[in-house]
């Protein structure tokens, strides 16, 4: 296999390419049909989308506001994507999310005197419980009762998002108060270890998590670590460490691409993956290579409401640091397309979560400049996911494959061998 | 406190809100049982039910009649119907996947079309309500002089009579016309039905867009029946519970219909009781119809028989 012909390899990356030329172009069509929507509005669409562009990337504060917008999204397109690789469609990562939100900042609330690299991880570790708890209840129903799971895990978000917002108006323990902010005394109850509300306030909020919960900020980060030593000095390095929008900036986006990295490995280098790939290409078959289906599903229906609920901590423990009523939405609806977009690939999830991203921090910018409605963001997206998906049915991958092994068989006089791996794409 | 739960329970305008809270899920779920037992998901109802209410406001507001408003919203509902049905079975995509970015798609045009409809001028907010012609009620002679029943059942408007015809006609549609042999054929056995000359593919274009339809009917009762103004996003969910309630009523007419009475008076019930200030948590009785639902289906229902195609494209061999 070592002396493949030159041409080969050439074919070998033309088809590799389709993984990313398939969304660019996708997005492309979804920009150009918008544009005619944009047009018939009244507005010119080259200068709302530059308006656009420049709401994302113009400016320092711009690609910090973008930066928080993909960091949630990351996870919960990592969330869908990895079930979806396996056969299970996650549709309750909305859920989930808020769950995971709601979990951390519990954890953020309560336990107030410890430091920050305990802190952390356990928010992080309770919200990714919270979110695989929800998970694995269709995972469960879906592997030893053959029950579908899209039904399941839809109905479930609407039960987690209103035990969220309940949560959110039962005033949360607090020792050291005894009257509510209208000065009412508060006979404490076990209910009021599970509520969340803020009890100073008149308003359905948490309180803020303690400041050793939240995610440091790029700027505290580099005035102190070992970059700083080794450029302190440099007049650009304080300028930049300076500047208010990467003093915005969370550790969320490099956590986020940490993420990225570790599904790829759980996805292509582990055997939970494998064995997920392998279920969700072809259930009998992957009964028939020894693989244990159900306890496959329920494993992939645990990975993906853990990260799902991950997602919801990253927004809680990086930008908000409280939950309040309608804390996100559509967080985890949209990590769907942000899945599919990025072809299912972690990596491929990360660039469309930016696109994402993008989108939404740049549509207040193309509003306000341009008075084209954030709406037409929707419509974007929309036609986005359309294009892709058609596209990637065009198949182009797998027909150069065949005309490739068709040649190969064709030089070597003999039959094509069946191909063993589980397919990437 | 249960006094007055009881009251709620035993009032007359609970059953009048039950019916109103029933009507736009039963016309989209009825309207696409058609379309799942041909084997396509309707996920999709969610955008075509707001475009069905953007729809009807347009159609109303311009025309000056609540009846052409009507008319425009089915054809929203049919075009949003005819694009699901493109990728649905044409190009063979996944119809969850689809159906997920035309709800997303069509939260942000309908209100681009509504605030291009009724905007002042371009690019303004519009500040007062918008109010266009609304659908009058029909009192039905003598059925609606019946005391309690006549105002609950029969002093609707016209789309909530629809409702109810809509029961036996779908059924009749499925069980007694060959074209609802040819549905359930394609639905269980796509290659058998196009062995026998069926056109799978043309069953089921037209059974996605009776889909859209009905539930571009539905969005046009939830804007100009019940609030007669539009709001972002109104359909809330909507499509998703049609979508819920065939399943619970296991793609059965008179099921789909229950599930549909169910969810609706769970809805009504929530509605009333919440206005009345109870020490029951609002947030639970919101989630209650879930709930319910959910444990139905897990507990009682048991495993779902899906139509055997069911959400798969289908392709002719050898093609």
């Amino acid at each position: 296999m070592t002396d493949k012909p030159k041409t080969y390899i050439w074919q070998a990356l033309l088809e590799k390419s389709f993984n990313i030329l398939i969304p660019v172009f996708a997005i492309l069509a979804a920009f150009l049909i918008s544009g005619i929507l944009i047009i018939a509005w009244g507005a010119n669409p080259l200068e709302a989308y530059k308006a656009l562009l420049a709401g994302a990337f113009g400016t320092p504060n711009a690609i910090a506001t973008t930066m928080t917008r993909l960091s949630p999204l990351v996870f919960t397109g990592l969330a869908v994507s990895y079930g979806y690789r396996s056969g299970f469609f996650n549709i309750g990562a909305e859920g989930q999310f808020f769950l995971g939100a709601l979990a951390a900042t519990w954890v953020g609330i309560t336990f107030t005197n410890l430091p920050g690299w305990v802190l952390i991880p356990l928010c992080a570790l309770a919200a990714a419980l919270a979110g695989a708890f929800l998970a694995v209840i269709p995972g469960l129903l879906k592997a030893l009762r053959g029950f579908n799971e899209v039904l399941t895990t839809l109905l479930l978000n609407y039960v987690a998002i209103q035990y969220f917002e309940w949560a959110l108006r039962i005033e949360h323990y607090r020792p050291d108060i005894n009257v509510t902010w209208d000065d009412k005394p508060i006979k404490w109850t076990f209910l009021n270890w599970i509520g969340v509300k803020d009890v100073t306030q008149p308003f359905p909020q948490s309180p803020g998590i303690v400041e050793a919960a939240e995610l440091p900020k790029l700027g505290t980060l580099l005035k102190t670590g070992l970059l700083n030593q080794l450029f302190g000095q440099a007049h650009w390095y304080e300028e930049f460490v300076a500047n208010p929008a990467v003093n915005r900036m969370t550790l969320a986006p490099i956590i986020a691409l940490v993420f990225v990295v570790i599904m790829y490995f759980v996805l292509f280098r582990m055997t939970v993956g494998f064995q997920a790939r392998a279920v969700g290409v072809n259930p009998d078959a992957a009964r028939f290579m020894g693989i244990n289906v159900p306890r496959t599903i329920i494993i992939t229906s645990l990975i993906s409401g853990a990260l799902a609920g991950l997602g919801g901590s990253i927004e809680v423990l990086g930008a908000q640091h409280r939950v309040i009523p309608n804390f996100l939405v559509n967080a985890g609806f949209d990590g769907i397309p942000v899945a599919l977009i990025g072809q299912l690939h972690p990596a491929g999830v990360f660039l469309s979560a930016l696109f994402f991203g993008a989108l939404r921090a740049g549509a207040n910018k193309m509003q306000i400049l341009t008075q084209v409605p954030i709406s037409v963001v929707y419509v974007i997206q929309a036609l986005a996911i359309l294009f892709a998906i058609a596209g990637a049915l065009l198949d182009l991958q797998s027909k150069i494959k065949i005309a490739r092994l068709a040649k190969q068989t064709e030089a070597a006089g003999e039959q094509p061998v069946a191909e063993k791996e589980v397919s990437g794409a | 406190m249960l006094e007055q739960i009881v009251a709620v329970i035993l009032s007359v305008e609970l059953y009048t809100a039950v019916v109103r809270m029933t009507t736009p899920l039963l016309l989209a779920a009825l309207g696409s049982i058609l379309a799942e037992r041909s084997g396509v998901v309707t996920f999709s109802m969610e955008a075509m039910m707001l475009l069905g209410a953007v729809g009807a406001i347009i159609g109303s507001g311009l025309t000056g009649s609540a009846w052409l408003g009507l008319c425009v919203a089915m054809l929203f509902g049919a075009l949003v119907g005819l694009i699901y049905a493109v990728w649905a079975v044409s190009i063979g995509a996944n119809q969850i996947v689809t159906s997920v970015a035309l709800n997303l798609g069509a939260l942000g045009l309908s209100s681009i079309l509504y605030v291009m409809t009724f905007a002042p001028a371009k690019g303004e907010v519009i500040e007062q309500v918008i109010q266009v012609p609304s659908l009058p009620a029909w009192k039905i002679p003598l059925l609606g002089d019946i005391p309690v029943i006549g105002t609950v059942f029969f002093n609707q408007i016209p789309i909530v009579y629809f409702g109810y015809l809509l029961i036996p006609i779908i059924w009749f549609i499925l069980y007694k016309t060959t074209w609802g042999l040819k549905v359930r054929a394609v639905g269980e056995h796509p290659h058998a039905a196009d062995t026998v000359g069926i056109s799978v593919a043309g069953v089921r274009y037209i059974s996605v867009v009776i889909s859209g339809i009905m539930s571009g009917l539905a969005g046009a009762f939830l804007s100009i029946g019940m609030l007669n103004t539009f709001q972002e996003g109104m359909s809330a969910g909507r499509g998703f519970i049609a979508y819920t309630a065939i399943v619970f009523g296991k793609w059965e007419p008179l099921g789909v219909a229950l599930g549909t009475v169910l969810f609706g008076a769970a809805d009504a019930l929530q509605l009333r009781l919440q206005a009345m200030n109870l020490a029951i948590p609002y947030q639970f009785m919101v989630a209650f119809p879930y709930l319910v639902t959910f444990i139905t289906l897990v507990v009682f229902v048991g495993k779902a028989v899906w139509p055997a195609s069911y959400g798969m494209p289908f392709q002719r061999e050898g093609k």
